[in-house]
């Protein structure tokens, strides 16, 4: 007998999945929302409690976790594969490490080979968890994760307070609910100013988690200082910012692990 | 020793392996192609393969290894191109970039007719399984 188009890669992909406890996608409805600071801090966060930790920017047309990282360098290669380089205990994978900087546009079809061949080829090791900073939205790579990983992965639904966010942000947890990725709660990003606790807008997120009967993993403050350490690359001064203890509140929230009083001892909260 | 390529062989050996398994029959041939955008060495991945299978229920099988023309159509004017015009004309650090990960032909390249980088690769990618007879 005879058969065509065989991808391989999706045993090469399952066998790699295999040795990664947990893989939490960080989704949003729209762009700008702050997916990928979020992604980041959270990554920094569990390599400082001692945790193997993989970033896998997923956000293939706005790649920003390499330069969050301040890695520049090319994955070097052995003979299981791409080896992501380590910045602040954390293994990042992005496609700015092969784009030089460079935009890459593709069509849906394209978008879905690079992220299956970005997972073939990534020699993550052993992962405590892959943390997968998403593009904004329902297009073809939150579809193709969907596929491969299935209930491997979990998601964080990330929002702004406003109404336009939430109001698209809808469709992504109705996506990812019907495909049955399970949900670990809505975080809400941009809630405060915060030093003065000055509210940006009227939240909105505790209401969208408890329509979709989903945890509230809580608020997020705009904090310059967190901007500030993103921009300039240093991890060790983001995980002190008020944003990461925020996010830190927020992710025990979600059970899947204790931290906090490791990282009071590292980081002084 | 280009090290990917050797992840790629075992991934292939492997998927190969458990079409066998599932179906329950003996491998007979497979057939591997090896699109020119990913630019790897027919000899290389031929030599690869025929060392990992020693050992396995596909040494005596049959392994055809061909070239896959690569086309890429320029989805804003419709052109279609090779690799002569896609990528013999770029340096070889952003050739080994597409080696890796074909699609960065369009951070790369530009079509030669119209000027935009709005490519889709239609034949050529890089590595596949195209053909497994099995006997049941």
């Amino acid at each position: 007998m005879s058969n065509t188009s065989l991808d391989f890669r999706e045993g090469m992909i399952k066998r790699r999945l295999e040795r990664i406890n947990k893989i939490i996608l960080i989704t949003s409805g729209k762009g700008g929302v702050g997916k990928s600071i979020v992604a980041a801090t959270m990554a920094a966060l569990m390599a400082k409690a001692g945790m193997s930790v993989g970033l896998l920017d997923a956000d293939i047309y706005g790649p920003s976790s390499a330069f969050i990282f301040k890695v520049r360098s090319l994955p070097k290669e052995d003979r299981h594969g791409l080896l992501p380089p380590v910045s602040n205990g954390v293994k990042v994978m992005s496609l700015d490490l092969f784009t030089a900087g460079k935009a890459l546009p593709v069509s849906g079809k394209g978008a879905r080979q690079i992220i299956k061949e970005l997972l073939a080829l990534t020699e993550w090791g052993n992962l405590d968890f892959l943390i997968v900073d998403m593009p904004p939205g329902t297009g073809d790579v939150l579809m193709t994760l969907i596929k491969i990983l299935g209930e491997k992965s979990g998601s964080i639904v990330v929002t702004l307070p406003t109404a336009l966010s939430t109001s698209v942000v809808r469709r992504v947890l109705d996506l990812l609910l019907t495909s049955k990725i399970p949900v670990f709660g809505v975080l809400e990003n941009m809630s405060y100013i915060d030093s003065s606790k000055t509210r940006a807008s009227q939240s909105r997120g505790k209401a969208l988690a408890s329509e979709f009967k989903v945890k509230f993993l809580g608020e997020l403050p705009i904090d310059y200082k967190a901007a500030e350490a993103a921009d300039t690359g240093d991890i060790q001064s983001l995980l002190k910012t008020e944003f990461a203890k925020a996010l830190l509140t927020s992710l025990e929230k979600m059970k899947l692990f204790t931290v906090k009083e490791k990282l009071t001892e590292t980081t002084g909260f | 020793m280009l090290l990917h390529e050797l992840a790629l062989v075992e991934g292939i050996i492997s998927y190969v392996l458990d079409i066998a398994n599932k179906r329950g029959g003996h491998i007979v041939s497979f057939k591997v192609t090896i699109g020119e955008f990913a630019q790897f060495d027919k000899s290389l991945i031929k030599d690869l393969l025929v060392e990992l299978v020693k050992g396995t229920e596909l040494e005596r099988a049959n392994i055809i290894i061909e070239i896959e023309r690569a086309v890429a159509r320029c989805l804003y004017c419709n052109s279609k191109w090779g690799v002569n015009e896609l990528l013999e004309p770029l340096p070889n650090d952003q050739k080994e970039m597409i080696h890796f990960l074909p699609e960065l032909l369009n951070s790369f390249s530009k079509c030669p007719n119209c000027g935009k980088s709005d490519l889709e690769i239609e034949k050529g990618r890089s590595v596949r399984v195209a053909e497994v007879r099995l006997n049941v």
